[in-house]
């Protein structure tokens, strides 16, 4: 049996609120200072009730692929079926696989315009704004496991970031005058050492639990932003490569988003928004792959064969100065965050070297 | 236990039971698989001279009834793990017992479970075909070294890791010494005790060999092992927890250490904690194989098919899995501290290993007799982008990273 401590939470917890009562300061805003934790990240999938966006149906996953390649298996070799499968996933390439793939065809998506350019291939926003960059969304859309609400990765990647320390990634706003409206604000994104304080059912975040920040191991996280708060919006500026560490099956891997910007909608006990950028695309791809093997990928018709070509053919930014290939693709994440007292004690460090 | 039988300790699985020759005694326990089960049911042996030949289908998506590689080779389970048999006088004692096998012969038993020998072992006291370290799920139906139950008081267990046998509560909390404690006195006292807590020994309790009491107040006593109280860490935040040894003066408590690495290896601070890495910095990795057949073969030595783990490496290619997985090459001078770490010579297209005298051989570390390996996809020091890389997060045919802290996993090590 594993130990739970969320004991240890909670007494945190109690003893920095202890120390905020006793200094006078019982707001959520400090000093100018305001943390938020993560609790909900998963890439945002416009979804009409109907599927509008996949007129021609969901994608086909590695089971079903397998049955129309290999129909005689029994007559077949590991070598000339499995293997030839596993090649393909873990060394993918831009051919053809044989199979269509059915990539969104709708007009709207959630997301940013992150070029601030309208160009053709752009989606509009829900809300009637232009040129909304989402190729991930066009990737995965039409496929079943990234659907809400029961899509295998809509659940698992979600959850992890909710249960998994190493998935604790926050954000505290400092120089803050008002929550409402401020013209500079700073945004400084770390990782949290501590499990989450949540209500009895220990699946729902609760605002005022305390993060240790985690120097050691979560030192190459760390990133600033400048930003802004327009009627309790805020909007950052771009982050050159924000790396958000993500273990959905205990396979420690990350995320690399290029030009990563926020708009969250803020109070004083949520964030929640959008959180923006252009995604390394092999990093993504192996991010998926390294955590969900070919069995979990089938559960939700994942083809990571067919999902790697259209990954590469749909990436929109950050040629490679070779081959002039785009490295990059357009995304956008649904983002949940719940204030937090971040602590700012270096005791994380202890034994900075192993 | 039965004439012929002995305990023998091995560096890195400690004591295990084995032949009066050394040969280290396995097991194969039931296990349950995505689409059925492997392994043996209490009593009933399932390993014998056939030759499989298609695959089981116990692992989804791929179905059963694929032609299994390289079948001009295919050795038998009895082949790979030979039973050891029991002469006709032989008589049950405790937990041993004597089974049936199909053409009548008797075999031993431990626990009900049928006990083997591995090819793997080729001298007393190896304990290559197995371990008891746990594989957390997905892994094949492993083999696993029978072991005698530890010396030890009610309310302790031990966890074997990769860095040695941990000594915690039956509960997985992780147990500590403070370096300013002796066996007769505490320095951990009042303020001290607000995060340490002393582990108690209940009444009854009695000292016993290396296990001795701390009466640190009247009628409180503390369980003592080799010299130091044993405490447990309140701030810790999960099961086989290192969190307290980064408090000066404090350490986890091993009753065996894990064996000395190679002088040349470093310890590298990663994103998910701390790895094991090559004098450069760079990630060491292991890896994993067994196959999806009813006898759950592993493929992930040297002698074993290289089908599957070149198909990983490197596509079939040889040269790119040289490439994209580069053995860890030994430096001229280096030499094997032990028989965990060893230095051996490999043949780099084959996979296979050869004599030292092969002049296209690699001299290459090795843990466990299995080669261990660089990532080409590791570009700076704590890189650790090939861990969970080919079949069911490398569990089953890829490759895994050799951590030495996990405080992100959960019981890893």
């Amino acid at each position: 049996m594993e130990r739970v401590s969320l004991f240890t939470v909670n007494f945190i917890t109690l003893f920095f609120l202890g120390i905020s009562v006793a200094s006078g300061q019982t707001g959520k805003l400090q000093n100018g200072s305001i943390g938020f934790v993560m609790t909900d990240l998963f890439w945002s999938v416009y979804q009409t009730p109907s599927a509008e966006e996949c007129p021609r149906g969901f994608n086909d996953g590695p089971r079903e692929q397998f049955e129309q390649l290999f129909p005689a298996h029994e007559l077949l070799s590991v070598e000339e079926t499995q293997l030839k499968q596993e090649i393909e996933t873990w060394h993918p390439t831009t051919e053809p696989d044989g199979f269509e793939f059915l990539e969104v065809e709708g007009r709207f998506s959630w997301g940013l315009n992150l070029d601030e350019r309208v160009d053709d291939n752009d989606f509009n926003h829900p809300d009637g704004a232009a040129g909304i960059d989402n190729e991930v969304y066009r990737a995965v859309g039409c496929i079943i496991g990234f659907r809400g609400p029961d899509g295998v990765e809509f659940i698992f990647q979600n959850k992890a970031i909710l249960d998994r320390r190493y998935n604790r990634m926050m954000i505290e706003l400092s120089g803050v005058d008002d929550l409402e409206n401020d013209d500079e604000v700073t945004v400084t994104w770390y990782r949290g050492m501590d499990r989450l304080l949540t209500d009895a059912t220990g699946q729902k975040a609760m605002a005022g639990g305390t993060q240790r920040i985690d120097y050691r191991w979560g030192q190459s996280l760390i990133r600033e932003s400048k930003g802004k708060i327009i009627d309790s919006v805020l909007i950052t500026e771009p982050i050159a490569d924000l790396v958000i560490p993500w273990m959905n099956l205990s396979v420690p891997s990350i995320h690399i988003f290029k030009d990563a910007r926020l708009h969250l909608n803020l109070s004083e006990e949520n964030a929640n928004g959008i959180l923006a950028g252009f995604a390394d695309v092999d990093t993504w791809y192996y991010q998926l792959i390294r955590n969900d093997s070919t069995h979990h990928l089938s559960n939700g018709q994942i083809s990571g064969i067919s999902l790697y070509k259209a990954l590469r053919r749909l990436a929109d930014a950050y040629p490679d100065q070779e081959t002039g290939a785009n490295t990059a693709i357009s995304t956008s994440l649904d983002i949940k965050m719940t204030q937090v007292f971040i602590s700012h004690d270096t005791a994380g460090a202890i034994a900075s070297s192993p | 236990m039965p004439s012929g039988f002995q305990v023998v300790v091995n560096e890195l699985e400690g004591p295990v039971f084995a032949t009066d020759t050394g040969q280290t005694l396995y097991k194969w326990p039931l296990d349950g698989l995505r689409n059925g089960y492997s392994g043996e049911a209490p009593g009933i042996p399932a390993c014998y001279e056939d030759v499989l030949t298609v695959t089981a289908g116990l692992m989804s998506p791929y179905p059963a009834g694929i032609k299994l590689p390289e079948l001009d080779k295919r050795k038998s389970c009895v082949d790979l793990w030979p039973p050891v048999y029991a002469d006709e006088e032989a008589e049950a004692i405790g937990k041993w017992t004597i089974v049936e096998r199909r053409d009548g012969s008797k075999q031993w038993a431990y626990d009900e479970q049928p006990l083997y020998t591995s090819i793997r072992d080729m001298q007393p006291g190896d304990v290559l075909g197995g371990t008891t370290r746990s594989s957390r799920g997905d892994s094949p139906a492993y083999r696993v070294p029978i072991s005698p139950p530890p010396m030890l008081p009610p309310g302790f267990a031990i966890k074997p890791t990769s860095i040695g046998r941990m000594l915690t509560t039956d509960l997985n909390e992780s147990v500590y010494s403070f370096a300013a404690d002796t066996a007769r006195s505490a320095a951990c006292t009042e303020e001290c005790l607000v995060n340490w807590k002393p582990v108690s020994a209940p009444g009854l309790a009695r000292e016993q060999g290396e296990w001795t009491l701390l009466e640190r107040s009247p009628g409180e006593r503390q369980w003592v092992f080799r010299g130091k109280p044993l405490y447990t860490y309140v701030l810790d935040t999960d099961s086989w927890s290192q969190e307290g040894s980064d408090i000066p003066g404090w350490d986890n408590v091993f009753t065996q250490p894990a064996p000395e690495l190679p002088a040349s290896f470093t310890a590298q601070l990663t994103i998910a904690g701390n790895v094991l890495a090559d004098k450069n910095g760079r990630t060491i990795y292991r890896y994993f194989c067994g196959e999806d057949s009813q006898d759950q073969f592993n493929c992930d030595h040297p002698d074993e098919t290289q089908v599957y783990r070149l198909a990983m490496c490197g596509a079939g290619d040889a040269d790119k899995c040289l490439s994209y997985w580069p053995y860890v090459i030994a430096g001229e001078e280096e030499q094997s501290p032990n028989r965990t770490w060893q230095i051996k010579n490999i043949d780099p297209l084959t996979g296979l290993y050869v004599s030292a005298d092969d002049n296209d051989a690699l001299r290459v570390w090795t843990y466990r007799d299995r080669p261990v390996y660089l990532f080409g996809g590791d570009k700076v020091i704590g890189d650790v982008n090939g861990g969970g890389t080919g079949e069911w997060r490398g569990k089953r045919n890829g490759l895994r990273a050799f951590w030495l802290r996990d405080d992100f996993m959960g019981g890893i090590l």
